[in-house]
């Protein structure tokens, strides 16, 4: 069970949610915005998370939007997993969502959540770094837009006591050539021991990562070496290796070797899939 | 009745979710316990602070490790709660009973400890290392079993020696010889129901323990024999249990309720598992290392088989010490071998303690000895399934034990084989390229097992009757999900020829009224629980024809039972109705003979004794069952990751339910082969005690199971049903490893089979652990 006593709030408005969030602070609380709630169950019974005040933000009506308008895709930050497969508004989201925990699981996490999440693999966070999409945050000063690239850097940098409430994505991403790959341990089921997220713009691939280091990330100078189309497959992606950021994963998932071999074929795939097709 | 797929009888309960288990029942008033656990796998305990914890509001009290009695079912070796050091990771170092849950997790969180840590022990090899840290410097002084063979100054636990015929003579007639070693880790039972107990003392004395167990009479012996009690004061109840495979086996969070509610004043006290506790805390699947060696002739005949198993009984035997005799005694496999040498032991580790895991240290070996068939079918080019039919071992021939088989005590491994064979398509392809990147493959494995239980293991049952003339059984068998009281209603159906919808089943177990059935595992309630159900029935209608002979004034022999009716052989239309006599008869004018009528039997196994220390001489078991498996793989070369595309494995009483027991079964084996071990770090800590990363078989990610029975009756056992609960699990492990090595051309002899090891071994690296 949870081994720390808490106050649960349900705010229905941003305004309120964020108010709520300065008094409890004031009170000297600590308190924490959360959709699904699954990784404060996981993780407050190993004693890795705290809080002694939630905010569920589930009942703001901006973060259950899924709307399409004016070219571009907002999509609020409560949305379970299952509801975006559903609804498949950006089908590599889609595939990247399926492929989180399992059925029952992805019922109660959240988009903003997966994303913000401690655990780190933050796997729906792929598709949005490739298509530049745009998050809409809310914090004391009101509401305000940026990019996914200044916010995202390894882990959602969200000052204190502001909030995920959308993700803003421009229609053209949404209809690309992609290509996403989960590979694990064993089965199904589980964390990635490698996930490669990929779409081709103006005939250049992005690619994006997850489970390769202890955090998510898409890499210039990775896209670089993979992109060198005068070069062959193997070239290029062992090329791209050496620019990954460090460190590599070395965990009961797998080692670095394994982990780096079954990159470069899941790399592989990728690039033969996206450049053929 | 009997081979019929009837609805089990505690389903409805089950599938409306009303079924009740140990931790459902709540009652107010009851005090709740949270074990407060050991991070380190081996350390001296310097000082444990219990000011703050005991300072939380709620908290009734704290029970540390201090003047507690050793505990341990062969061998006592384990206190309770960890004193003056702690052998593994999660072992218990304190109670904290609380009025409620909240209140005692908080106060656990508030003990600390002060430890020093010691240079852990992470495998049999390891520990039996010259110089390698003893575990238990008192091993000498320890209470131990008559049959336990402890040897002090070391880790040995136990050791098993089968000694059969003679190895210069095997060796010589051998022309080929393979030898190889194989490993796997500790892994999790993973039962949906965590273990829990509760215990109250009441004020006369009497103990009261509610279990989430495979063996009530057990703990009710065990609290009598560790604590001094009067056993007859202790009273065991064991509602359904929610899966067990073995792991509630051992007697452990039962002993904690038991002193946690003595420390309150005999309040009733709940312990309550954690999924993370259960896996790490409570006894684990054991681990293994072995070494097998068979020499054979030319012509495919094995002369001699020398084997080392060092199983990973973890921090403390209990249980482990069975486990690795069972695995000893069924060590070569079913395969006739004159000549054997075989050292099975139970070594310590500072890994958790083992328990039995289904099919009791059978997957284990067959593992091992399965894996070393393979090699030699393959160094002598023969066929996989030629090799094994040529030295099935059959009626006539001697188990490793020296027990000559009949063909009652033996099933027909050759007629599995050849069934097996056409199943599976074996002639037409074993291996086969589907392109450049996939292969797919099949593996093969047989396997046997014989019942190691104590010699004297009994079981008894109780048959009383309602007004309308219906029947309620009472055994001591716990529904531990196999459906056993099921299968048990219809012997009695049968025997009786009675409806099965007028045969009502007692589920619970209490002890105070139950009749005892030694424990439910290895397999066993149906033919033990099952010959007990038919002595009582026999003795129930002897007595309905006794006093049918006088209602009915005719002599008891001409009589038979049936249909509700005690009639006339010869005229059925002469009869009384059962419901007229099952409480006594009444004539017309008011008179009455008889009484209630209540049937009772009993089985015990006949014949059994221990093993000869020396050379492992004995009868361990009633029969032995065998079972043929094979499994289908699709291998992707480049990435060295495979799907099982199909599972066959090879009588019973209740069809459908045997299905299910077999499936289950297979699904577990492969699931244990494919990805279930504990990692541990280099301080001998579980790195992934949560069901996020232990993972096993999900629903979605099963083959193609394909399950066939072959009847060969055992003559003794009601209607000749043969026990099959665990015989699906034996050979899968072996049977995927045998798939996987001929896919990807390389010997796996380690499991799990992450496609990580396979990627391994083919490059030609060491595995080591991460």
């Amino acid at each position: 069970m949870v081994p720390f006593d808490f106050t649960y709030h349900r705010p229905s408005s941003i305004e309120e949610a964020v108010r709520l969030f300065e008094r409890l602070h004031k009170q000297g609380k600590t308190p924490l915005y959360y959709g699904g709630g699954t990784e404060i169950i996981t993780l407050s019974r190993l004693n890795l998370t705290f809080a002694d005040a939630v905010i569920d933000i589930k009942h703001i009506p901006e973060c259950g939007v899924l709307r399409i308008e004016q070219n571009e895709l907002t999509l609020g930050a409560a949305l379970s997993l299952t509801s975006i497969e559903k609804a498949n508004p950006f089908p590599l989201l889609t595939k990247a969502a399926s492929e989180v925990a399992d059925r029952t699981a992805r019922n109660q996490i959240t988009l903003g959540g997966n994303v913000c999440g401690q655990i780190f693999y933050r796997e729906t966070v792929l598709p949005l770094l490739l298509a530049d999409c745009h998050v809409v945050i809310a914090g004391k000063e009101g509401l305000k837009q940026r990019s996914i690239h200044e916010v995202f850097q390894q882990r959602m940098r969200l000052e204190h006591g502001e909030f995920l409430v959308q993700v803003k994505i421009d229609l053209s991403y949404v209809s690309l050539p992609h290509a996403h790959t989960k590979r694990r341990k064993q089965g199904k089921i589980g964390y990635p021991l490698v996930t490669v997220a990929a779409i081709k713009k103006d005939e250049r691939l992005r690619v994006a990562f997850s489970g390769v280091c202890p955090f998510p990330f898409r890499s210039k100078a990775v896209e670089e070496q993979l992109n060198a189309r005068h070069l062959p497959i193997e070239t290029r992606i062992s090329r791209a290796l050496q620019y990954l950021p460090k460190p590599i994963l070395n965990d009961t998932e797998g080692s670095v070797e394994y982990r780096l071999f079954v990159l470069m074929n899941a790399l592989s795939d990728i690039l033969i899939a996206l450049e053929e097709g | 009745m009997i081979g019929k797929s009837v609805i089990r009888k505690e389903a409805w309960e089950k599938v409306a979710g009303r079924a009740k288990y140990t931790h459902d029942d709540v009652e107010g008033g009851m005090l709740h316990a949270k074990l407060v656990t050991s991070p380190y796998a081996h350390a001296h305990i310097c000082e444990i602070h219990t000011e703050k914890a005991g300072s939380v509001p709620g908290v009734r009290a704290i029970v540390t490790g201090e003047g507690l009695p050793l505990t341990g079912e062969d061998l006592r070796d384990r206190p309770p709660i960890a004193f003056d050091k702690v052998r593994y990771h999660g072992e218990v170092v304190a109670v904290v009973v609380a009025d409620t849950l909240v209140q005692a997790e908080k106060a656990a969180n508030l003990i600390h400890v002060a430890y020093e840590p010691l240079p852990a022990v992470g495998s049999p090899r390891e520990a039996l290392q010259e110089g390698a840290p003893l575990i238990h410097e008192n091993l000498a002084n320890y209470q131990k079993g008559k049959y336990s063979y402890p040897e002090p100054g070391t880790n040995i636990a136990h050791r098993t020696k089968i000694r059969k015929g003679n190895m210069e003579k095997g060796w010589a007639e051998s022309d080929v010889i393979v030898e190889a070693s194989f490993s796997f880790s500790p892994s999790d039972h993973a039962a949906m129901e965590t273990r829990c107990a509760t215990a109250e003392i009441r004020q006369d004395g009497t103990i009261v323990i509610t279990a989430s167990s495979q063996a009530p009479f057990m703990i009710k012996r065990l609290i009598g024999e560790y604590f001094g009690e009067d056993v007859g004061k202790v009273i065991v109840h064991t509602p359904l249990v929610g899966g067990a495979y073995g792991g509630k086996a051992p007697v452990q969070l039962e002993l904690l309720a038991y002193l946690a509610s003595k420390a309150v004043g005999g309040r009733k006290v709940s312990v309550w598992n954690t999924r993370e506790q259960d896996m790490i805390t409570s006894p684990v699947h054991i681990g293994m290392e072995a070494t097998v060696k068979i020499g054979c002739t030319a012509d495919g005949y094995i002369k001699a088989a020398e084997i080392l198993f060092l199983f990973d009984g973890g921090a403390y035997s209990d249980k482990a010490i069975d486990v690795t005799r069972a695995a000893a005694v069924d060590c070569t496999g079913p395969y006739h071998i004159e000549n054997v040498w075989c050292d099975s032991l139970c070594v310590y580790t500072n890994h958790p303690y083992a328990s039995p895991f289904r099919s009791f240290g059978h997957c284990e070996q067959a593992f091992a000895i399965e894996r070393t068939i393979d090699l030699l079918a393959e160094k002598l080019n023969i066929d996989k399934l030629e090799l094994r039919m040529k030295n099935a071992i059959r009626p006539g021939h001697t188990t490793p034990t020296q027990v000559v088989l009949n063909r009652s005590n033996v099933g027909n491994l050759p007629a599995c084989i050849a069934r097996l064979r056409e199943l599976i398509q074996w002639d037409e392809w074993q291996r086969i390229e589907i392109n450049s990147r996939t292969v797919r493959a099949k593996g093969v494995s047989c396997g046997w097992k014989t019942s190691t239980i104590d010699t004297d293991a009994s079981s008894g049952a109780i048959l009383t009757f309602n007004p309308d003339g219906s029947v309620n059984l009472i055994s001591g068998v716990v529904e531990i999900g196999t459906g056993t009281k099921t299968v048990l209603a219809q012997i009695l159906s049968e025997k009786l020829k009675m409806d099965i919808d007028d045969i009502h089943v007692k589920m619970d177990i209490d002890t105070q009224t139950t009749p005892e059935h030694w424990k439910t595992v290895s397999s066993r309630g149906t033919f033990m629980a099952g010959r007990a159900v038919l002595s009582a029935a026999d003795d129930a209608i002897c007595q309905l024809k006794a006093i049918a002979a006088c209602v009915l004034r005719a002599s008891a022999e001409d009589l038979e039972v049936g249909y509700g009716k005690v009639l006339l052989r010869d005229d059925p239309s002469i009869y009384v109705p059962i419901k007229d006599i099952v409480y006594g008869y009444k004539y017309p004018n008011g008179n009455a003979i008889g009484g209630q009528l209540i049937g009772r039997g009993h089985y015990v196994l006949r014949h059994l004794t221990p093993l000869d220390k020396e050379t492992g001489a004995g009868k361990p078991g009633p029969e032995w069952t065998m079972c043929a498996h094979a499994v289908e793989i699709e291998f992707d070369k480049r990435d060295y990751t495979y799907q099982i595309i199909k599972a066959v494995s090879v009588k019973v009483l209740n069809r459908k339910a045997a299905l299910g027991q077999v499936m289950g079964a297979m699904s577990m084996g492969l699931s244990f082969a494919s990805r279930e071990t504990f990692f541990f770090d280099r301080y001998e800590r579980i790195l992934n005690a949560q069901l996020r990363t232990y993972r096993p078989i999900r629903f979605g990610e099963h083959p193609e199971y394909m399950v066939e029975f072959i009847e060969t009756p055992q003559i003794d056992a009601p209607y000749g049903a043969r026990g099959i609960g665990e015989h699906g699990l034996i050979g899968m492990p072996a049977a995927l490893a045998n798939a996987l090595s001929v896919a990807a051309e390389v010997p796996l002899n380690e499991l799990p089979l992450f496609p990580e090891l396979i990627w391994r071994t083919k490059k030609g690296k060491q595995h080591g652990s991460i």
